[in-house]
């Protein structure tokens, strides 16, 4: 009986050492697989809009005190609420000729622009100069406006170039909030 | 006759010796039963224990929840989509909310020339659903995350407030996400500059991701 007692308790230690090397071995993946995270997704696509507005006549040459004109349309596929122009007046040969700019919803007729005098966009433009010229005119996608350039006493071949510069967020449309 | 008397105390000699050899060959066999029976004694207990669940849905709270946004983005806008966060599951969570956002493209609506510019990401929870209509929360506001660089949340970043967040099964978050763009940008004779954010387009996933609560230690 006492033989007996023995060999059992020697079989309780012998699987009591076995069920703690076996729990020492799955401690590490049950502590590991403790973190348990859920998670859930959701999806959407954005695009950015584009801004710019393209004058079809960007370089004039004035041998007379004659007007000339361009039609500024906006290209982008945001609407604006300004416009800006870099104007560079070459040097001329004689004299000191200057320019002015003019702006008109329609097409200028006869240098008029509905039979008034337009818009003007910035003051006088000197020989030579490069000048940066801003509109506040409000122009929809595909909407265009009319420039006009007015010079006054051409005595020789003088070249005004036009540049457009459209910066956001300054020149575009006011923010819009969407809720969807 | 004195010869017969002493094969016959031989032969009883014999017999004892085999009697006592039997008799010492039964103890050890019954030894050996005895050590055998005790190695094979068992006792038997049964316990039965169920996993909890962790479960975060998402689904429209009004509106259309997270979509495709039809409109042309420009610098300054603001979209909303109005999602609900709920814990379905049947374990609480523990701080540690976290929300991650990938695009695809990874550009995410920013030309990496200027830093700070690109999409940005904000969240705010309502005690009660959004109005659609205004945007507006009828009841009280918690900010979840304040706006963030769309680009720096490839890395899932902490929510705040989180204990108010679907902490507790069952529990639901009304939360507006709004996606805006930030982009100071020059086109010059129509043209867009050569790094630009301009017409780009991405595909935004947003990831939300709780922890369990720790652990419980139960003695029954």
């Amino acid at each position: 009986m006492t033989h007996r007692t023995t060999r059992s308790r020697a079989g309780r230690t012998a699987a009591l050492v076995a069920v703690l090397l076996l729990g020492v071995g799955l401690v590490p993946p049950l502590a590991n697989a403790a973190g348990v995270r859920g998670a859930t997704t959701g999806t959407s696509s954005v695009t950015a809009g584009t801004w710019g507005v393209t004058a079809a006549t960007t370089s004039m040459v004035f041998t007379l005190s004659l007007d000339q004109s361009s039609k500024v349309t906006d290209t982008g596929s945001v609407a604006l609420v300004a416009q800006s122009y870099s104007v560079t007046v070459s040097t001329t040969a004689l004299g000191s000729p200057t320019f002015r700019v003019f702006q008109c919803a329609v097409a200028w007729v006869a240098n008029l622009c509905s039979l008034g005098l337009g818009t003007p966009v910035g003051g006088t433009l000197a020989t030579p100069s490069t000048t940066l010229l801003t509109s506040t005119t409000a122009l929809a996608v595909g909407a265009a406006v009319y420039l006009q350039v007015e010079p006054l006493l051409v005595l020789s071949s003088t070249t005004v170039t036009l540049s457009t510069r459209v910066t956001s967020p300054g020149q575009l449309r006011a923010p819009i909030r969407t809720n969807q | 006759m004195s010869k017969h008397t002493r094969n016959d105390d031989q032969e009883r000699s014999y017999g004892k010796l085999a009697v006592a050899g039997l008799l010492i060959a039964s103890v050890g066999l019954l030894a050996t039963a005895g050590v055998y029976a005790g190695l094979t004694a068992t006792a038997t207990g049964a316990e039965q224990v169920t996993s909890g669940s962790l479960d975060l849905t998402l689904t429209p709270d009004v509106g259309v929840g997270f979509s495709n946004f039809t409109g042309k983005m420009a610098p300054g806008d603001t979209d909303n989509v109005y999602v609900n966060l709920n814990n379905t599951g049947s374990l609480a969570t523990a701080a540690g909310m976290t929300l991650g956002v990938a695009g695809l493209p990874l550009n995410a609506l920013a030309n990496g020339l200027v830093v700070g510019e690109g999409l940005t990401v904000a969240a705010t929870q309502c005690s009660v659903a959004w109005t659609l209509v205004t945007g507006v929360c009828p009841g009280a506001t918690t900010p979840v995350l304040a706006t963030t660089q769309v680009s720096a949340l490839s890395t899932p970043a902490a929510l705040l407030n989180v204990p108010t967040l679907v902490a507790a099964t069952g529990q639901v978050a009304h939360v507006q996400v709004s996606l805006g763009l930030v982009a100071t940008e020059t086109s010059t004779n129509g043209v867009a500059p050569g790094s630009t954010i301009q017409g780009l387009t991405t595909t935004l996933t947003y990831t939300f991701t709780e922890q369990q609560r720790t652990g419980v230690a139960t003695n029954q």
